[in-house]
């Protein structure tokens, strides 16, 4: 029959997933000397573009922790480099990254063989060659869907190197492990003394190393 | 939905290309072999080269992912809930265990997605 919907007495808005023109980002003083163009500093969003990206690795499954791809984000000509950190000091890439559903596990190191996601007490630390401790600390294709990829990180010039580790699952022969990048290049222009209301506003960029009390 | 429809040898035919993002699947087959005068045996074959990777090889693979026997002079028909599960990695490939020749003679159709 006829119906008149009442008028809703609040709408949710849903912040867009990526940094948009005009935004705020801060570089927090975590960051180390080495970025000292960035480190402790305020940036304008003057532009944005959003890349988009496919990567995918056919693997095989191996003994317990014994066969497993490194992908590294970094730049070079490395067989296990996919070269896609910033080359100028006023870019900042921020990336979303998707799995397609498959049976991987992936782990992820920054620098190199440093684990993102160790615990405190002794040797808990992703182990691939563990059965039990292969787990910990893995992002699996249901927490970062392809279609709604929910991994994200923030890429500067000559950041050290970001390690996705990719390893399948016993009990398959091989697996295709296919995921969706969306780099969002933005153009970052310096605020050189900003306002307290612009540095609540700022959304802050920690330095990697906060992720390890 | 895509299909092709090839004739069966005893070498691969090939279905469906290898895609760098996509996994290929299988959704319909229809394997006609009423102008056969051998029974067949059908399968569909997974053709990829692994990707390098620390303690695994890069040797190029041929994986049988799916297989029916189809009587002389019979036709069948596969859908979607009969190839649950049947997905290659790389290209889709289809192979006989017997040879066309003469009046010896099966087509294969397949239906397949790229996912």
């Amino acid at each position: 029959m006829l119906e008149l919907q009442p008028k809703p007495q609040f709408s949710v808005v849903i912040p867009p997933k990526l940094l948009q023109e005009g935004y705020l980002v801060h570089f927090d003083s975590d960051w180390p000397s080495t970025h000292d163009a960035i480190r402790e500093k305020t940036f304008r969003i003057d532009a944005v573009n959003q890349v988009p990206y496919d990567l995918s690795y056919i693997l095989p499954t191996g003994a317990v922790g014994t066969i497993y791809r490194d992908v590294d984000f970094s730049n070079g000509s490395g067989g296990f480099q996919e070269s896609i950190y910033p080359t100028k000091q006023n870019s900042l890439f921020e990336v979303l990254l998707g799995f397609k559903p498959g049976n991987f596990l992936s782990h992820w190191y920054i620098p190199a063989g440093k684990s993102v996601h160790a615990l405190e007490y002794a040797q808990m630390y992703p182990d691939l060659t563990d059965t039990k401790r292969q787990y910990l600390g893995s992002r699996q294709p249901k927490d970062s869907p392809y279609d709604d990829p929910r991994i994200k990180f923030y890429l500067v010039k000559d950041l050290a190197p970001l390690i996705m580790r990719l390893y399948v699952l016993p009990g398959v022969n091989f697996e295709k492990i296919v995921m969706g990048l969306t780099i969002n290049k933005c153009l970052m222009r310096l605020i050189e003394a900003p306002t307290e209301d612009q540095l609540l506003k700022a959304k802050v960029i920690r330095y990697y190393d906060y992720l390890r009390w | 939905m895509p299909s092709r429809v090839v004739t069966a040898l005893i070498t691969n035919v090939v279905i469906a290309a290898e895609r760098e993002n996509a996994v290929v699947l299988a959704k319909s087959m229809t394997i006609d072999n009423q102008g056969g005068t051998s029974n067949r045996i059908i399968s569909i074959q997974d053709v990829f080269t692994p990707s390098t990777s620390y303690g695994g090889t890069v040797t190029p693979q041929d994986i049988e992912r799916f297989k029916t026997t189809v009587l002389a002079g019979d036709i069948i028909t596969l859908n979607e809930e009969d190839l649950k599960g049947v997905k290659c990695l790389g290209a889709m490939y289809v192979l006989s265990d017997v040879a066309d020749a003469g009046a010896d003679r099966c087509y294969v159709t397949v239906g397949y997605e790229h996912e």
